[in-house]
């Protein structure tokens, strides 16, 4: 795609995200900010699974911290843009503590320590009474104002969330193209190869697993004041594993993969609810189906489709056996 | 000629619709269709549904006829309130569910922003708690109740000693602490307090606890599910104490789901499919004979939610929010003259209910009736 036609698809996007409220009612604009607000997280979890390789199932964890500090500073009569960078960097600074240790494992044994570390969370979250409100949960959690404007009602809330979910979407955009973003994927295709380059590999993965819990707080911090009420079950391992879920049905290592996957987990069972008792065996069976023939996500089948259709570089006949001398 | 026709008919099409739609009262029912809370709100949705039929057969609302319209909250409290907001969006106007409490007092806050109604089938003593002047109970909450069983437990069967078992959830927490003070105030120590996880499916280890503790009792504060799974394993294990519980242990839902075990638990339930109320026995024969299961407390709770919007509707005389809501506090309907609520009841200012009920135990598969108390 040559540099104008992209920028316009750009602008098309942004247009699209700015009118998409507009006519709505509450409840469709509450499932675009619910949207929005997962895509943020799937983010995160993308560049911890898609870009540095790691499976982590604490995602819901890291989103529940942000949104208990969120809501405990906003109820306390702190602002929002006070609260939101404390939750941030909490998480961030809690991945860094928890992936010290638990990045001496990897793969599917990270998974297990991070799966761990949810349970945990639920628990601190539940029976941290005094602090937490146990399972009662905290209620009301104020929207914020910004120099008059409210966004207690739900379009200037979508807007709200809208201008987060862009900072963080541009955010994202500069780190996986950064130095830092090529050092994550390197990681990714081959581990032994990035540190015999100079790479501290340890170091990266540690980054990839902070910035992308960063992510999750940021999320945490719109949830709160979205939902008005936080409770430690909306933080459980199901929601990890819904996110992890967003970001495979998308695409992981995609940059647009956690968008497309928060949308299809969010809108899908909305779009399928025609079809009453049976759209959760309907969406189940469509997961099923995308993973066994595109394990990478719908983007990975969308370029599958592409490449058959594009003209594609045929090898020389009369070269092959000079290729295998 | 033929757009003319067209035309014609896609005016008359139009004129037709609206007609239908002028003629109908929009009702929301929200409620757990799917996930773990669905054994209860499944239930509570069948009631609704017997209820609005019944409803519409007798006439509608106002001559109108209610066209309900089911949401799934799949036990999810944001799905909940998303589900709540959809109603609301959609232009419904009675807002009927949530039963579990969890989801309850997160989509009372958005019915509440928006001036709705809501009838729900939650118990927990939160729900009343918060002054929310829209949120309406259709069976009492659990502060009401168990100082019913305390007192049961204490002076008809002389426990000094019980044991605990209860859901760390947003429900059983609010139970269990409505227990704590009951227990006090008839002194009975509590000598094992056992936690227990929301859809938890092994309660060996707690009924061990149960059995080792030294109590004379137990009483139990579960859902149905939970509750199911406690009484196979106290069975299984032999536990010989008396079993006690505050409506759900003693349900129709989970005498089904744990047969024989249930045997012999007893507890306290605002509301009986085995009442000794004509009334009830026949709305239940009416409800097993449409589902083919016997209905429990939840599937009556939708059932008398269902006709105090029609009497209450016709006492305001239009389709009015806030006079319904008005209306309600500290109104009592007698089931002589509303014969759908099926017994006496009052709500207070805060949409709590009164109302008599019982202590019922479980013999051969089903409840019987052992007392019935007053109102309190």
């Amino acid at each position: 795609m040559t540099a104008s036609p992209k920028y316009l698809l750009y602008i098309a996007m942004l247009v699209a995200l700015v009118l998409a409220p507009l006519g709505q009612g509450n409840y469709i604009v509450y499932v675009l900010c619910s949207w929005l607000i997962f895509s943020v997280a799937a983010m995160g979890l993308n560049l911890t699974l898609g870009y540095a390789g790691q499976v982590s199932l604490a995602q819901a964890a890291f989103m529940g911290i942000g949104a208990y500090i969120t809501a405990l500073m906003t109820m306390a009569g702190y602002h929002w843009l006070l609260a939101m960078p404390f939750a941030i960097l909490s998480c961030f600074g809690i991945g860094l503590i928890l992936g010290y240790p638990a990045l001496r494992v990897q793969h599917h044994f990270l998974a297990f320590v991070t799966l761990a570390f949810n349970t945990l969370v639920f628990l601190v979250l539940r029976n941290e009474e005094w602090l937490t409100g146990g399972s009662f949960g905290l209620v009301p959690i104020p929207r914020p104002d910004f120099f008059g404007f409210s966004t207690f009602k739900q379009v200037p809330f979508y807007y709200f969330a809208l201008v987060c979910f862009l900072l963080a979407a541009g955010a994202m955009a500069w780190i996986v193209r950064s130095p830092w973003g090529r050092a994550f994927k390197a990681l990714r295709e081959n581990p032994i190869r990035a540190n015999s380059l100079g790479l501290n590999t340890r170091l990266m993965t540690l980054l990839a697993f902070a910035i992308g819990s960063g992510f999750a707080g940021l999320a945490g911090a719109m949830m709160a004041p979205l939902v008005q009420f936080i409770e430690p079950g909306s933080f459980t391992l199901i929601h990890s594993l819904k996110i992890l879920l967003m970001v495979v049905v998308g695409g992981s290592g995609f940059y647009y993969g956690p968008f497309l996957g928060a949308a299809i987990v969010v809108l899908l069972p909305e779009l399928l609810r025609f079809t009453e008792g049976y759209y959760l065996i309907i969406y189940a069976a469509f997961v099923l189906v995308l993973m066994v023939f595109s394990p990478n996500g719908l983007i990975g089948l969308w370029q599958k489709l592409m490449d058959r259709f594009r003209t594609q570089q045929v090898e020389r006949s009369d070269l092959k056996d000079g290729a295998q001398l | 000629m033929l757009r003319k026709i067209l035309l014609a008919a896609g005016v008359a099409a139009l004129s037709m619709s609206s007609a239908v739609s002028a003629q109908t009262v929009r009702i929301a029912d929200v409620a757990e269709l799917s996930g773990a809370g669905a054994a209860a709100g499944s239930v509570w949705h069948d009631g609704v549904v017997m209820g609005y039929d019944e409803v519409n057969a007798a006439g509608g609302i106002l001559g109108q006829q209610v066209e309900l319209q089911a949401y799934d909250s799949q036990t999810d409290p944001q799905n909940s309130r998303a589900m709540v907001q959809k109603a609301i969006d959609e232009g419904t106007y009675i807002l009927m569910g949530t039963v579990y409490s969890s989801s309850t007092i997160v989509n009372m806050l958005v019915a509440q922003q928006n001036g709705m109604p809501q009838f729900t089938g939650s118990e927990s003593p939160t729900i009343t708690a918060q002054g929310n002047p829209y949120i309406f109970r259709t069976a009492f909450g659990a502060q009401k109740g168990l100082p019913k069983i305390g007192s049961y437990l204490a002076d008809d069967l002389d426990v000094s000693k019980i044991a605990v078992v209860w859901a760390n959830t947003e429900f059983g927490k609010g139970g269990y602490n409505a227990f704590l003070n009951v227990a006090e105030a008839n002194g009975i120590e509590i000598v094992a307090d056992i936690p227990t996880e929301q859809a938890q499916v092994d309660f060996a280890a707690d009924v061990s606890q149960v059995a080792s503790s030294g109590a004379e009792a137990v009483f139990v504060y579960l859902t149905e599910e939970e509750s199911a799974r406690f009484l196979l394993e106290a069975d299984k294990q032999g536990l010989d104490m008396p079993l006690a519980g505050d409506t759900v242990l003693v349900s129709q839902k989970v005498i089904d789901l744990a047969g024989e075990a249930a045997n012999g638990a007893f507890g306290h339930v605002g509301l009986s499919a085995n009442a000794p109320i004509p009334a009830i026995a026949e709305v239940s024969a009416r409800f097993e004979a449409r589902f083919g299961y016997a209905p429990d407390h939840n599937a009556l709770k939708g059932y008398i939610g269902a006709w105090t919007v029609k009497y209450v509707t016709e006492m305001v005389g239009e389709l009015d929010r806030e006079a319904f809501a008005e209306t309600m506090h500290g109104l009592c309907l007698d089931a002589a003259t509303y014969p759908g609520v099926l017994m006496d009841v009052c709500w207070d200012e805060s949409g709590e209910i009164s109302r008599a009920s019982f202590l019922v135990e479980v013999v051969d598969g089903g409840q019987v009736i052992t007392r019935t108390l007053p109102a309190n």
